[in-house]
């Protein structure tokens, strides 16, 4: 529960996928915007299947939307 | 707030209301003497009846209050609910339930526990349906938060 350790680009990659709005990326990858705002605010960590999807809808690799980063977090 | 987070504050509320309606009728037999076994499985009765009733006009008046203030929001004839539950919202639910199923049994083990110290078993009975009820608040209350705080 709370801050996850999985921080993502998905707020920035859709800036520049023409400003796409929360509610498009929802429809596209199968979610409620409710998730996409969880996860955009880092308080959800998605499973592989939606964080593949994510990523496919972008086009890019997985590893350009989500990292994961353990040591910054638990200082 | 999203449609599942509207359903959990409805169905807390619902079953705040029986809570409080079991417990102003247990309260009211036992001061005018009536703590009988006719009385108590007739309430029993009445809370189980008012649990399955209110929870599905509670639902259905859920889906129709979200569709009016859609539509009122988007200017839509038929607008979209986001009625459906995705992958978090099932985590979250078998969060809910977990949670419910364990303060259930708490409550059943607590309510067996009464035998032992020689109460009646109309107390056991008592006790019984007061933590079911009391286990449904806990687990939307437990849903509600994980809503709210991340999961």
């Amino acid at each position: 529960m709370g801050q996850s350790l999985i921080s993502n680009n998905i707020r920035k990659l859709r800036f520049f996928h023409d400003e796409m709005t929360q509610q498009q990326l929802a429809e596209k990858v199968g979610v409620t915007r409710q998730t996409i705002i969880a996860m955009e605010q880092e308080k959800y960590s998605p499973s592989l299947e939606l964080a593949f999807r994510i990523a496919r809808v972008f086009g890019v690799p997985l590893e350009e939307v989500f990292s994961y980063d353990d040591e910054s977090k638990s200082r | 707030m999203s449609f599942q987070e509207k359903n959990i504050t409805v169905s807390l509320a619902n079953f705040s209301l029986i809570l409080t309606i079991y417990l102003i009728s247990l309260f009211l037999m036992i001061q005018g003497g009536s703590f009988n076994s006719t009385n108590v499985f007739r309430l029993w009765g009445i809370v189980i009846a008012l649990a399955v009733l209110v929870t599905i006009f509670a639902t259905i008046l859920t889906h129709i209050l979200s569709a009016i203030v859609q539509a009122i929001k988007t200017g839509e004839e038929n607008p979209k609910i986001e009625d459906f539950a995705d992958e978090r919202d099932r985590l979250i639910d078998l969060r809910g339930t977990q949670i419910t199923y364990f303060v259930s049994s708490i409550g059943a083990f607590l309510a067996m526990l009464t035998f032992v110290l020689g109460q009646p078993p109309l107390v056991m009975f008592s006790l019984l349906i007061f933590f079911g009820v009391v286990a449904q608040i806990v687990g939307d209350v437990s849903r509600l938060v994980l809503y709210r705080k991340g999961f």
